[in-house]
């Protein structure tokens, strides 16, 4: 098949998906996600919630000692990091965090006489005058690396702030057409200040994305209006909508829902002009535009 | 046997209640699926396509509500319970699971016969495909890596064995192929940087026959597509979905999952054999015959785990055994099944992850759109184009159907070292839009598609029929019939979730039946007469 060709497609795709009425959607990222499952699993709210809703998910048992952990990491540090690497995960020595001894251990029980007697035949030598608590300290720093490598609920997004802020600007202002709705004085005003950059990234992106993003939440919002076959039209809030019911709440609160081959429906989505530019982005744009947000402190 | 036993014999086909029951004949396997559902596809093809016709689209409308069985287990470690297993139905009784749970009940009722509840000690429980079955004995996989095989009638245990290693992160889901005295195993398992394997297990006693490591070993073939053996000994590639089966070739076809670290490979630099492939096995011996690569040097969880639909089709005026996949990177892949030789590659929804396909029909992955620490936009929902929800292939209208996810999303690096670990990254989806497609096996273009006014991700399985029809689910719980050949809505049914499972049809005295699993929930369908 020839390049231009798959172009082609490519463009006849987003064609078709562009014309399409189009929804807001949350989903968490895939740190929390299953396998398959990327953007059916909500994000639980705050870090720490993530990384045990996470743990639970993947039967990886409980944390391990934090403390215990960090005393741990000062023994691993000053007696086995020579061979073992200073992240334990191998030098000279094997990798720890993929030892199939050490993930089967539990408080030591494995670990304990390996450290103890070493492993002549291998070069490792005994560390006889370790206690049975520093060698329960040892363990929980080694699944402690276990399972920061296993809990993906746990990753962080590193510094996303990496593009020009000028050039950022100068996007807002003119390619992307955002001025058109947005304001760095008025709705937009502090919006830095609130959002962590990760956040913000996936909020200009698509606004709906970040749940409950604070400055345009409420624009969110698709509005219908439905004309029935009377004539009158009902224009609310869109509730719900599939291939054969719709629904919606008007301006006084009251809800309504026709079958879909009875009425026409109008609707508008507010992020539509965010949609369209998701097929127009460099990431070179993407990252400047973000550096121009951050500075709205 | 006396003239009486042999008169008595003689009736028992006429006697149904008599029979012998909750026995697979091994000749079902090889038949098309009527009177029986023997494997989680229906048949060895893939194709979820019923030759079935009693429903049809002409009496669809009379299509209605026969039973519901809701499995009332409630959330499991957190999350609602989900059938996305596909129920075998042999002898007039179903058997389907969820991770934990397996059960048997009655299909013309839904009345439970028996239910095995299993005490896991971890493993994910990210799904349940189903069991397999062989002669009066059924396998079933749970999630902390447990093979067991059950008496069928009575749900007893005959014996189980520890086939993946839940301490190293493994899990199984996948629902055992038995072909002839073969059980086939997968595993699943991507948290811990883990190789995948394939096995082959005696139906009787469950002992190994082979094991196919879904990375090579030293020395070996594919090894130079890594690093160092420490990157290949740790590389992934799980086989967490039922495979299909040529029994003319006698060629077992599997695809393989993504290599590991997932999102960061810059600690296996190279093709990274054999993960994200499409494999062919001799299943008797475990040895490859042949692979295509979808996905070199995956760096997006672009498992290729997708179901190998195997059908016979005209290609340019010759008749062709072939291959097609509706894979999760975005590709759908059309093969010659005999050698692997690629015939279409052809995006289904947005592919910026790749530069487009090299004259082998391989995608060449877009290194500017590897997971980077400030993130890369992709026009391809976080979960890929596709998942594991089955497809189906019609012969009628030849046409290939997927349950395609447009969408957007931003990937990102986290684990920058030189020897990263676990995922190493994530994505996160920021926009996607589900559609039904309906792909030309002969040039991969998309004849028709269905895109869902409703919000969400489509995760529904596919079944087409004979009967002109197509079953599928909505994002909004709507369990939906169209026309295969053109995409229009012919009947549907508000079920109280999305339907999360394969559909099957049977038919069983006289009745043609729809059963389909959504959410906590197996609801049978047959017409109102």
């Amino acid at each position: 098949m020839n390049y231009a060709r798959r172009i082609s497609i490519s463009v006849v795709l987003f064609l078709a998906v562009s014309l399409l009425p189009l929804g807001a959607q949350t989903a968490g990222t895939t740190a929390a996600k299953s396998k398959e499952t990327a953007a059916e699993q909500p994000p639980p709210k705050g870090k720490a919630a993530r990384a045990d809703k996470t743990a639970i998910f993947l039967g990886l048992g409980a944390a391990p000692d934090a403390a215990a952990s960090d005393r741990g990491a000062k023994l691993f540090s000053a007696n086995c990091a020579f061979c073992h690497g200073a992240k334990a995960t191998g030098g000279e020595g094997p990798d720890l965090v993929r030892s199939a001894l050490v993930l089967h251990d539990e408080k030591a029980d494995l670990i304990g006489p390996v450290v103890h007697n070493g492993r002549p035949d291998k070069g490792m030598p005994s560390f006889s005058s370790f206690t049975e608590a520093q060698l329960y300290d040892l363990a929980e720093f080694l699944h402690m690396r276990i399972y920061l490598a296993a809990n993906r609920g746990t990753y962080q997004v590193q510094d996303v702030v990496t593009g020009d802020p000028k050039a950022g600007e100068a996007y807002f202002n003119g390619a992307g057409r955002c001025k058109m709705c947005h304001s760095p004085s008025g709705d937009l005003a502090h919006v830095a200040a609130k959002y962590q950059p990760a956040d913000l990234q996936a909020a200009f992106l698509y606004p709906a994305s970040v749940t409950g993003f604070g400055p345009t939440a409420k624009r969110h919002e698709e509005q219908v209006t439905v004309t029935l076959p009377s004539g009158q039209s009902v224009s609310g809030v869109l509730k719900r909508q599939d291939d054969f019911n719709i629904s919606m709440v008007d301006s006084s609160g009251q809800y309504h829902s026709w079958p879909r081959n009875s009425v026409k429906v109008v609707i508008k989505d507010p992020l539509a002009g965010h949609r369209n530019l998701l097929d127009q982005y460099t990431d070179a744009d993407m990252h400047n535009l973000l550096a121009y947000l951050v500075t709205l402190k | 046997m006396n003239i009486r036993l042999l008169s008595i014999s003689l009736l028992l086909p006429l006697i149904p209640s008599l029979l012998p029951a909750q026995t697979l004949n091994p000749e079902k396997l090889l038949q098309p699926p009527t009177d029986t559902w023997p494997t989680y596809n229906g048949d060895y093809s893939g194709r979820r396509y019923s030759t079935l016709t009693q429903i049809n689209s002409s009496n669809i409308g009379s299509l209605s509500l026969a039973w519901m069985h809701r499995i009332g287990v409630g959330e499991q470690r957190g999350a609602a319970s989900e059938i996305k297993s596909t129920p075998l139905l042999v002898d007039g009784v179903l058997y389907f699971t969820i991770p934990d749970h397996l059960w048997a009940v009655n299909a013309r009722t839904g009345e439970e016969i028996w239910h095995f509840d299993w005490v896991d000690h971890g493993g994910h429980l990210t799904g349940q495909r189903g069991v397999g079955m062989y002669g009066s004995w059924l396998y079933f996989l749970t999630p902390d890596g447990w093979f067991i095989s059950f008496e069928a009638k009575d749900g007893k245990v005959r014996w189980k064995i520890q086939v993946a290693d839940a301490k190293l992160q493994y899990f199984t889901t996948m629902a055992p192929l038995v072909i002839r005295d073969h059980v086939i195993v997968g595993v699943g398992g991507d948290a811990m940087d883990v190789p995948g394997y394939l096995e082959s297990r005696d139906p009787k006693t469950g002992a190994l026959q082979w094991r196919w490591n879904t990375e090579p070993q030293v020395g070996e073939p594919g090894a130079e597509t890594w690093p160092n053996a420490g990157a290949m000994g740790h590389g992934g590639g799980m086989t967490w979905l039922p495979g299909t089966y040529d029994p003319e070739l006698n060629l077992l076809y599997w695809g393989t999952g993504n290599p590991n670290p997932v999102y960061a490979g810059q600690g296996r630099k190279g093709a990274n054999l054999w993960t994200c492939s499409i494999v062919a096995l001799n299943p008797d011996t475990g040895k490859l015959v042949w692979y295509f690569q979808g996905s070199p040097h995956d760096t997006h969880d672009w498992d290729e785990v997708e179901t190998p639909v195997l059908f016979d089709a005209v290609i340019k005026g010759q008749k062709r055994k072939l291959l097609a996949q509706a894979a999760r990177n975005g590709y759908f892949f059309v093969l010659d099944r005999t050698n692997g030789k690629n015939i279409v590659s052809a995006p289904f929804v947005g592919v910026n992850w790749s530069k487009g396909v090299d004259d082998s029909g391989q995608p060449i992955p877009n290194v500017a759109k590897e997971p980077k620490t400030d993130g890369a936009l992709m026009n391809i929902d976080g979960g890929g184009g596709t998942n594991w929800n089955p497809p189906s292939f019609n012969p009628d209208t030849g046409l290939f159907y997927v349950n395609a996810n447009y969408g957007y999303s931003i990937t990102y690096l986290t684990d920058t070292d030189a020897k990263p670990e676990g995922y190493g990254g994530s994505a996160r989806t920021i926009w996607s839009q589900a559609a039904l497609e309906a792909l030309d096996y002969k040039t991969g273009k998309i004849r028709w598609s269905h895109f869902f006014p409703s919000k969400g991700s489509g995760r529904a399985g596919i079944l087409t029929t004979a009967g002109k029809l197509l079953f599928s689910g909505d994002p909004s719980s709507n369990l939906i019939a169209w026309d295969p050949e053109t995409g229009k809505i012919l009947w549907h049914f508000g079920l109280s979730s999305p339907v999360s499972n394969g559909p099957i049809t049977y038919t069983l005295d006289g009745k043609q039946y729809l059963v389909v699993g959504a959410g906590d929930t197996l609801y049978a369908f047959k017409l109102i007469k």
